[in-house]
């Protein structure tokens, strides 16, 4: 029953015995027996336990975030002190909250308060300062960091833990920690809620200026702020002055769209931000009621000579709660919401034309009088479709939810679009007298096409290579000179097809994982003039078309 | 007084003492029949060894803790404590006698991104002396975590099988009684037990109406509200007597916030000028 022995027999090192006997002396003790190999160093340390029962341990953990280094402060003051809570305390348990005597005060309401208390049961917990909350502030004045640190209660409830510190003479020291304080940043300034975030981040890529979001939601508290106001009738002044404040911005925004209408020169979009910019006008006249009805008007205007009226069921987006891309926009206020609309399709528009023109100029020999009669239909189509698209978005079922805001893909789509459009013009004189034929076919081509998902792309193409099959010489010398500078040679693609069948887009990857020194739009661009050139075969796998080439006998 | 200048103090920014930031610290969770016994034993005592073994200059440290038996019980008598809980089968055996060094193994991880400081309060200085507030100190930075996980083997789960039966032995226990065992009922007040009995005896003669109202006017000095029992005991006056003269100089709240109680009628108050003074 020698508890010694058996401990012996136990142990795997044969050297612990004699380092049992040493206990408590120098402490560190090398080990290295000469028979041991050179490579396995072993030390050995003893674990004592110092009994300071006036020090208490805890533990600060300070966020993910926070850099806190107490090593690195130098100079700065550190102080930390306890919440006082105690005045809540108070008037919490309606302690002290009558004078003890004189005016207003009862005749032996403590003890009385006291006994009603025992009576009922009800156990009052003292105030206990070490309870409270502690306040850290590192640096002093307006530059002090000031963290909070409330306690954690359930990481100590089944579990020890313990601090090893290394004594001077090498011994480990342990002390147990007996609480656990979660320490964060205090914030003074203010920041968005989590809906707000929500909200500003569903428009990441078209809000410019960052700084105005906090601007923003200023103005809109104020807003409310005047109309309560209103309704008390007191401050109607200042609501007024902040409404005015709105409208300015407003109008100041279309103005910049009108400018950037200009610039893009395209009769379609000036139109329409014209439009923009009496309905914000209107909107100055009545701010409430008018923005609808003029956005609405100004569509009938632009859909004068168009075929379609309204039908059943075009409106139904306006009652959709949530959609994909701009939905959350819906819960702003009346104004707000259509002004983003607004911005919405300026966006959109512009961005399509430049895409529009970058076909004009690298085409402009072949089609420059073509291009020159169509482009009054081709307003009015896009036109269309811009409203198409806004009606359609919530009920197209394959396409809706490709928006700008989605992948990366998905925009190289669009720009491949862009340059394909040019195939698609051809068609549109057919394309017209289909619209006429069928109203609903036609609304929903065109949504795909203004929002192109990879199916619509190679249809495209395909009209295109098309055409191209008809017999119309390309520009060869200029397609050569590109081909040397690029790495997307005619021949990488005749390769790329001969070997398998593969989609428009399966090309583009290809080309675009080669990291050439293209923008994408450059890519898609020469690899649309190439195939156009190759012409290949067109195959529908799954509703998805493959173009192929036969290999050479 | 003094209880609330205390609070103010417990309240009061203290300096941190943070010459020993730099520190590094180990964390280590410890199995709970070690802790308690850290807990129990006297200071500095040696609790158990650490032992460091690198089998290859870069790997990771093997770690072993050898923990000694610490407790009172264990030492001099060895199954003393034990032994009574879990039962005489358990006498027998020989591994209850040797719980005495026990091997675990230390798992160490890194803290990860969080940052762990460790504050340590002391009321005392270095000297000993007492010190008016707690001198709060940061002792160090955790530099790794550990966990010491016993090493599961016969020995070890011996010694869950007794703390499982310590367990579920029931605190109250069948005793039986040798003899007769008398018992009294309890009286809960002794001292003022004799007093009541007198007190109700006593009788209450009326005073002149004069000298009561001089008793009413002083206290309702001191206090604006009063409930009738309070008075009745203050003036030692009859109740249907103290009524009638409290009729004449009084109102009564019938409502909420000082219901059942009589203050004095407004011409006879001047508490106004004393909260002016105050």
């Amino acid at each position: 029953m020698n508890p010694k022995t058996s401990f012996t027999k136990q142990t795997m090192d044969g050297s612990q015995h004699d380092h049992l006997s040493v206990r408590g002396g120098e402490s560190v003790r090398q080990n290295a027996p000469p028979s041991a190999p050179s490579s396995i160093s072993q030390e050995e340390f003893t674990v004592r336990i110092p009994r300071d029962t006036r020090r208490k341990f805890t533990m600060m953990k300070f966020g993910t975030g926070s850099s806190v280094d107490f090593s690195k402060i130098g100079e700065q003051p550190v102080k930390i002190e306890r919440e006082n809570n105690l005045k809540e305390y108070k008037t919490a348990n309606d302690l002290d909250m009558l004078p003890k005597f004189g005016a207003g005060s009862e005749y032996g309401r403590d003890q009385k308060e006291e006994s009603r208390r025992k009576k009922y049961g009800i156990m009052l917990k003292k105030y206990n300062p070490e309870d409270q909350p502690w306040h850290l502030k590192i640096g002093s004045g307006k530059q002090a960091k000031r963290y909070k640190g409330v306690r954690e209660g359930t990481i100590t409830e089944n579990t020890s833990y313990y601090i090893f510190t290394k004594a001077s003479d090498g011994a480990f020291e342990a002390f147990p920690v007996e609480e656990w304080y979660n320490f964060s940043p205090v914030l003074r300034y203010k920041y968005l809620n989590s809906e707000e975030a929500e909200e500003e981040y569903s428009r990441r890529d078209k809000t410019l200026n960052f700084f105005s979001i906090m601007v923003k939601k200023r103005l809109k508290k104020e807003e409310d702020h005047g109309d309560d106001d209103e309704e008390g009738k007191k401050g109607g002044k200042k609501s007024k002055k902040t409404k005015d404040l709105k409208q300015n911005i407003i109008t100041f925004k279309c103005m910049g769209k009108i400018i950037y209408g200009v610039q893009g020169a395209s009769k379609s979009h000036r139109t329409s931000l014209i439009n923009f910019y009496h309905c914000s006008k209107a909107k100055k006249k009545k701010p409430k009621g008018g923005p609808k009805k003029a956005v609405k008007n100004s569509k009938k205007n632009s859909d004068d000579e168009a075929v379609e009226e309204s039908d059943e069921g075009d409106f139904d987006d306006k009652e959709v709660d949530y959609m994909s891309d701009t939905g959350s926009s819906s819960s702003l206020s009346g104004l707000d919401a259509e002004d983003e609309k607004e911005k919405k399709y300026d966006e959109k528009g512009v961005d399509q034309e430049a895409g529009l023109r970058n076909i004009l100029d690298s085409d402009a020999e072949d089609e420059d009088e073509e291009v020159g009669e169509k482009e009054d239909v081709e307003e009015e189509v896009e036109e269309k479709e811009e409203k198409k698209e806004e009606k359609k978005k919530a009920d197209d079922d394959s396409s809706s939810s490709s928006s700008e805001d989605d992948s990366d893909l998905e925009k190289d789509a669009k720009l491949a679009s862009a340059i394909f459009l040019q195939g698609g013009k051809k068609d549109k004189k057919e394309k017209r007298e289909k619209q006429e034929t069928s109203v609903a076919g036609e609304s929903s081509q065109k949504a795909d096409r203004r929002t192109p998902t990879p199916d619509k792309l190679k249809e495209k193409s395909v009209k295109r290579k098309a055409e191209s099959s008809d017999g119309k010489s390309q520009p060869v010398k200029k397609h050569k000179s590109e081909d040397s500078s690029d790495g997307i040679t005619e021949d990488a693609i005749r390769r790329y097809l001969m070997r398998k069948p593969m989609t428009t887009k399966g090309l583009l990857q290809k080309f675009k994982s080669k990291k050439l020194n293209m923008s994408n739009e450059k890519i898609t661009h020469v690899i649309a003039q190439l195939l156009k050139k190759i012409n290949p075969e067109k195959r529908t796998i799954n509703k998805k078309l493959y173009l192929s080439l036969k290999k050479p006998e | 007084m003094s209880l609330s200048t205390e609070m103010e103090r417990a309240h009061e920014p203290r300096d941190v003492d943070f010459s020993a930031a730099g520190r590094g610290v180990w964390l280590v969770k410890v199995p709970k029949y070690l802790s308690e016994q850290w807990k129990t034993c006297p200071n500095g005592t040696d609790v158990g060894k650490l032992k460091i073994s690198k089998s290859k200059p870069t790997g990771k440290p093997d770690i072993i803790f050898t923990s000694f038996d610490v407790t009172s019980k264990s030492r001099p008598t060895s199954h003393d404590g034990v032994a009574q809980m879990a039962g005489p089968s358990i006498i027998q055996k020989p591994s209850s006698g040797m719980s005495g060094a026990r091997n675990h193994q230390f798992l160490v991880t890194n803290v990860g991104n969080q940052n762990l400081v460790v504050m340590s309060q002391s009321k005392t200085d270095i000297n000993g002396k007492e010190l008016p507030i707690e001198k709060i100190s940061i002792e160090g930075k955790v530099l790794q975590r550990a966990e010491c996980h016993p090493i599961v083997d016969a020995q070890y789960r011996q010694l869950k099988k007794e703390q499982v039966q310590a367990q579920n032995t029931p605190q109250r226990q069948i005793k039986l009684l040798p003899g007769i065992v008398h018992s009294y009922k309890p009286v809960s007040d002794h001292f003022n037990f004799e007093d009541k009995k007198t007190k109700k005896a006593e009788k209450r003669s009326r005073a002149e109406k004069d000298k009561v109202m001089d008793v009413l006017f002083n206290a309702f000095e001191k206090h604006q509200f009063y409930n009738v029992k309070d008075l009745v005991g203050i003036t030692k006056q009859p109740v249907p007597y103290l009524k009638e003269i409290l009729k004449e100089i009084c109102s009564y709240n019938m409502t909420a916030p000082h219901k059942n109680m009589w203050e004095l009628k407004p011409e006879f108050r001047h508490y106004k000028s004393q909260d002016e003074a105050t």
